[in-house]
């Protein structure tokens, strides 16, 4: 359980939770027109599923409202972390195959890494703020990736800018959920009890 | 033997009395009614093109005992087409709601059942009481990027059809509209209304899952709507009204984040504030007169000058 928090952690958490949600609404807001010019743009079917890929953090939670306040924040940090590798990768793949009309693409996908960089940076921000260890980066980083196919590659992205898009949303409610004040005290309640 | 039978409009019915033989004496009754011999072929009924008005109840009774020899209770309808099927989530994020309903009547009875899946998930459908063909989901997991498949299907006597909706768990998100909507003028404003709702009592957590609305507005003279986007907050205040002229007044709202608008809510009457017309009472009239020439006062229709204490007006 986390010392009851003084009111300029408090504050400060409360500054800290609408600055994220506002950067994970505007990240939103750019993956989802990211999706769909990747879509038009690698010849994909929008309604398309696509199975889990290995790597991809999944946003889909179960019992969403039970979750402690800490466990919202390193799901999202590790998320993050994962996104940023995935988002690098899939550049790098780009730039690989750069073709003049995906010079755009380039561009929105290195917009997006950076905004996915710099939320991860703000949850551990949040973190610090509530003297909650930060979990260090895998040294080495993520496995490297099998070796895809120029398609599998594409359904990738598909797969990762979705799951993205829908972590963005999640990460606006989590922050929601830590900004509240605690019924008590009326001071935003420390991470461990934020339901 | 009794039961009932199912029959398409247009189809050709033959129907024999029960064990009698063909060429048997028997009379045939409809809905109590004797049936004509011209639709007889010996002891066989024989119905052409059956339309809907010939359903009923049809006995066959032997020719002289006046045995009931057979009964049967004749349904005429349609098989079904495919059901027309909508899921929406008013109350996210518990869960949502699918409800059907079919194109045209079979005018025979109708068994629906749906099935709800997600990824490799089947999800349980809580069915509403009968007439509402209508079911209710609870969301396992949130922020699923799997989308739900739901299949109706629909049989009767007479066949069978289906449906599929597959969607996206934000892209069905649809509060109902904003309850409690009231305007009201604003004092000594003669260009402000101010217009205030509630958040819909079925959207559960507000505080978490905020709604955003969006306000129209325009006076009755006028056709054509202005409109306001608030982010947050259930009131917003109307500067730019025309003075004196009535306006109709409408609120929706979205979740902040994902799924659509809902519908509009009631429409509210509000005009704004008028400064109410100078009307003065005789006291004041006489102190008005002895300060200004006499020959300019003119009374008020209703007033009679030495009545004391008449108001106009009151």
């Amino acid at each position: 359980m986390a010392a009851a928090d003084s009111p300029s952690t408090a504050l400060r958490r409360r500054d800290l939770c609408s600055r994220g949600i506002r950067l994970a609404g505007k990240m939103r807001a750019d993956v989802v027109d990211l999706l769909d010019a990747y879509v038009e743009q690698q010849g994909l079917d929008a309604s398309a599923s696509v199975a889990a890929v290995e790597g991809v953090p999944l946003a889909a939670v179960e019992r969403w409202d039970e979750q402690t306040g800490t466990q919202r924040l390193l799901e999202n940090l590790a998320a993050y972390r994962a996104f940023r590798a995935l988002l690098a990768q899939m550049l790098e793949e780009q730039r690989e195959q750069l073709g003049e009309a995906d010079a755009g693409l380039g561009r929105a996908l290195a917009a997006v890494l950076l905004q996915v960089s710099a939320f991860a940076y703000h949850l551990e921000e949040l973190l610090r703020l509530e003297s909650r260890g930060i979990p260090g980066e895998e040294e080495d980083g993520p496995p490297p990736p099998p070796r895809l196919s120029r398609f599998e590659q594409k359904l990738r992205g598909l797969g990762v800018l979705r799951e993205l898009a829908h972590w963005a949303v999640r990460s606006v409610r989590d922050l929601r959920q830590l900004a509240k004040p605690s019924p008590a005290s009326g001071a935003a309640p420390g991470l461990a009890e934020s339901p | 033997d009794s039961h009932v039978q199912y029959e398409r409009v247009g189809a050709d019915v033959t129907m024999k009395c029960g064990s009698m033989d063909w060429d048997a004496a028997v009379t045939w009754t409809a809905n109590g009614t004797d049936i004509d011999e011209s639709h007889l072929n010996g002891s066989y009924l024989i119905l052409k093109n059956v339309g809907l008005s010939q359903s009923g109840q049809y006995f066959c009774y032997e020719g002289s005992s006046w045995h009931l020899k057979y009964q049967t209770n004749l349904r005429v309808g349609t098989p079904p087409k495919e059901p027309v099927l909508m899921c929406r989530s008013n109350n996210y994020p518990k869960g949502f709601y699918c409800s059907w309903h079919l194109p045209t009547p079979t005018y025979i009875p109708n068994f629906f059942n749906i099935s709800v899946i997600h990824g490799t998930k089947d999800m349980v459908c809580e069915k509403d009481s009968p007439p509402k063909n209508r079911c209710h989901i609870k969301y396992l997991q949130l922020f699923s990027t799997v989308k739900y498949k739901v299949t109706l299907t629909v049989t009767n006597a007479l066949g069978k059809n289906f449906t599929t909706l597959t969607f996206d768990e934000f892209a069905i998100v649809k509060p109902d509209p904003p309850e409690s909507v009231v305007a009201k003028p604003v004092p000594n404003n003669p260009r402000r209304l101010e217009v205030s709702w509630q958040n819909p009592s079925s959207w559960p957590d507000p505080e978490s899952f905020p709604l955003k609305f969006f306000l129209r507005y325009r006076p009755l003279i006028l056709d054509q709507w202005q409109h306001v986007e608030l982010s947050d907050g259930t009131s917003h205040t109307i500067t730019d009204a025309y003075a004196g002229k009535e306006y109709i007044i409408q609120v929706a709202a979205k979740d902040s984040d994902i799924g659509t608008w809902s519908d509009w809510s009631v429409a509210v009457h509000a005009t704004p504030w008028t400064e109410e017309p100078k009307h003065l009472t005789t006291e004041a009239q006489i102190t008005e007169t002895t300060s200004v020439s006499t020959s300019s006062f003119m009374a008020p229709p209703t007033t009679k000058i030495c009545d004391k204490g008449a108001v106009v007006g009151s």
